[in-house]
């Protein structure tokens, strides 16, 4: 692969930028400034100084701004938040381009801190005025990337249970991730938990506060890692830039397991996401937020056999996960769905009855099944009345259903 | 009780099955029809335009190639239609043995049976201009121990009832009194009487009169009393009222539409 590939963790605080298997990585604050007197933009700490020089107006939580639908006035102009992000990420790509004498991007993944479908599908959007298309960009979740990071070092590090605390300016979350062997595919879940024991980053400046936030953090670990088995840690996020103020802590993690720290963990994960993106490979299955955490399929006949047919697949992106599949009951009047878990392993029928369709004879009523999903645990089935052609004419009748998995 | 899974196809040109007068869109329609109306399929229908249909909208060139080859090689032609069956994967393989028996007893058939059969297959789907055809063509059979009088007068009266259902009332009295002639069947002396009563040009001769009982007139009095009471309550009359409501600029729009409707509902019978 000749095009560069890049991962970008974005977030409202700062946006660091990564290419696979490089060492740089690039931390800007999530800011945008504007001239006074020129239609000139800066970014992250260039952003900064013109502001201080006072011949620049800054915008910063740009992420939040875009997805508000805010708009900021810049120079008497008014800007809409997603147009400030575009002119955001537009100079943020221009960061590797330069620095390895590449032109855009032939793989792109951006990583968020939380996935949500509008946001992705506005981040699809504002990369497809740069000129790179849907298929070449990916939005993944935080959790995702520290997947994908964890995955790309060696075998010991993720051979059990891994760990990381990212302490950022906006909280404290904690990530846990497992490899599941044993099945068709290797399976790879990972979690979070947002934790109330997040403190200011400004307090671990002070004696007095670091020693408090070790105290907190400390009692915080353990109660999240009591009683499992890690092959390693990982601490991340501006918080432990320096370790100096969490020696009760750092000492607790070390006992036993490997603790590593790194920054730029999202970013990096995200460029690796993009490596094999590139690649269409996927060699394991991602379980995640974002993802599907069930398969979700029917029993169908073909060719005279019955047969499976997956409408989506657990490690499925939900939110752009559309499947639309034509059947033709015979003797049924219901649609079936099963829904297995990958948790438990456990099956669950789901039927839905073909209320207000037409009487017809036998096959001769032509079904298109539409699956998409609200969120990770809720399917919205479609089910329309196709008829048979000319020989049956379709109906307008419409089933849609919302199925809890 | 299952779920058939359907293929994708793209049908853009969908094959017109000129003699139900529809358009088929997919290979589940198609082997619907061979399935279902045999009469129809079992004399020619596998020519050159339905395998460029199979070929470039179903996206089945291996089975046109199959079926080309298969009727160049002499062997029976109703088997080219089990091929499209089975491949179509629409009917299982028990059904479509069933369609093999069937078809072989069809064939057993004598001619003017299997004739006056394919005419009537079209009656029942509305095409009586086609089945006229046929119906016609019955009349110039000689006459056997197979084709009767019997026989004539059932076919008489089928040809009565396609022009009826043309409005070409005429014509439907005179099929109506040959095939009386033929079977002296109260049904269609009824038939006839109806005609008359409906279209005042067409009257019952003395003998055909002399035919008809005080008791039978009454009833049949009855009947079409009952018929035309029940026209005047169908929704479509309903409708037709509802619209003659409307103001003048709607209900021209209507007229249209209905018009529109009727002639393309005319086109298609006769």
């Amino acid at each position: 692969m000749d095009g560069l590939l890049v991962g970008v963790d974005l977030c409202d605080e700062y946006t660091q930028v990564n290419c696979p298997e490089e060492e740089k990585l690039w931390t800007v604050p999530t800011v945008i400034c504007r001239n006074k007197n020129a239609d000139e933009w800066y970014v992250g700490e260039e952003a900064y100084a013109h502001t201080l020089k006072g011949d620049g107006i800054i915008v910063d939580k740009l992420l939040n701004l875009a997805l508000r639908d805010g708009t900021a006035t810049l120079g008497g102009v008014r800007y809409e938040g997603k147009e400030l992000l575009f002119l955001f990420l537009e100079r943020i790509l221009q960061l590797p381009a330069q620095e390895y004498q590449k032109g855009k991007p032939e793989y792109l993944v951006i990583a968020v801190k939380r996935l949500e479908p509008r946001l992705s599908r506005m981040l699809q959007e504002i990369v497809l005025r740069l000129g790179i298309l849907k298929e070449q960009v990916q939005v993944i979740s935080h959790s995702e990337g520290f997947i994908y990071y964890t995955l790309s070092q060696k075998k010991e590090v993720w051979n059990n249970t891994v760990g990381m605390f990212d302490l950022s300016e906006v909280g404290l979350r904690y990530y846990e991730m497992k490899v599941q062997r044993g099945m068709k595919k290797v399976m790879v879940v990972a979690e979070y938990e947002d934790l109330e024991e997040g403190v200011n980053l400004d307090v671990l400046k002070k004696p007095s506060g670091g020693h408090l936030a070790d105290r907190i953090l400390t009692s915080c670990a353990e109660r999240m890692m009591a009683h499992k088995a890690y092959s390693a840690v990982f601490l991340t996020g501006k918080g432990f830039l320096s370790q100096e103020w969490a020696g009760n802590l750092m000492q607790y993690l070390c006992s036993r397991r490997k603790v590593y720290i790194e920054q730029g963990i999202f970013a990096r994960g995200a460029a690796c996401r993009a490596q094999e993106g590139a690649q269409e490979n996927a060699s394991f299955t991602c379980i995640c937020d974002g993802r599907l955490k069930t398969t979700v399929s029917m029993k169908v006949l073909h060719r005279g056999q019955e047969t499976n047919v997956t409408v989506a697949a657990a490690g499925d992106c939900w939110y752009d996960r559309v499947s639309v599949i034509d059947v033709i009951p015979d003797r049924q009047n219901t649609v079936d769905f099963i829904v297995t878990s990958m948790d438990s392993r456990k099956k669950k029928l789901i039927s839905i009855p073909l209320e207000g369709f037409p009487k017809r004879p036998d096959r001769t009523t032509r079904v298109q099944i539409q699956v998409m999903f609200l969120d990770e645990r809720t399917m919205e089935v479609t089910l329309r009345d196709h008829g048979f052609g000319e020989l049956f004419p379709a109906s307008n009748a419409l089933i849609r259903q919302e199925v809890m998995l | 009780m299952s779920l058939l899974l359907c293929r994708q196809e793209h049908v853009k040109r969908p094959y017109f099955m000129e003699l139900m007068g529809v358009h088929l869109y997919s290979s589940q329609e198609l082997s619907y029809v061979i399935f279902n109306h045999p009469m129809l399929v079992l004399d020619d229908f596998v020519d050159e335009r339905l395998l460029t249909f199979l070929r470039e909208e179903l996206d089945k060139g291996f089975l046109a190639l199959k079926l080309e080859r298969w009727l160049k090689s002499g062997e029976n032609p109703d088997e080219a239609l089990m091929i499209i069956l089975q491949d179509c994967d629409y009917y299982s393989m028990a059904e479509v043995g069933r369609f093999r028996q069937m078809a072989a007893a069809l064939r057993k058939k004598h001619p003017a049976d299997f004739l006056r059969m394919k005419a009537d297959e079209l009656f029942s789907l509305r095409q009586y201009g086609r089945a006229v055809e046929i119906y016609r063509k019955l009349l110039e059979y000689p006459k056997g121990e197979q084709v009767d009088d019997l026989f004539f007068g059932r076919v008489y009266n089928n040809l009565g009832s396609c022009y009826a259902r043309m409005f070409q009332l005429d014509k439907a009295f005179e099929a109506y009194v040959n095939a009386y002639q033929k079977n002296q069947q109260d049904a269609v002396l009824e038939r006839l009487y109806d005609l008359s009563r409906i279209d005042e040009r067409l009257a019952l001769n003395k003998e055909l009169q002399e035919e008809i009982t005080e008791k039978q007139r009454e009833l049949w009095e009855q009947k079409l009393k009952m018929a035309r009471e029940k026209a005047r309550q169908s929704k479509q009359v309903k409708e037709l009222e509802e619209m003659f409501r409307q103001d003048t600029v709607k209900r021209q729009t209507g007229e249209a539409n209905q018009l529109y409707q009727w002639k393309q509902e005319y086109r298609n019978m006769a």
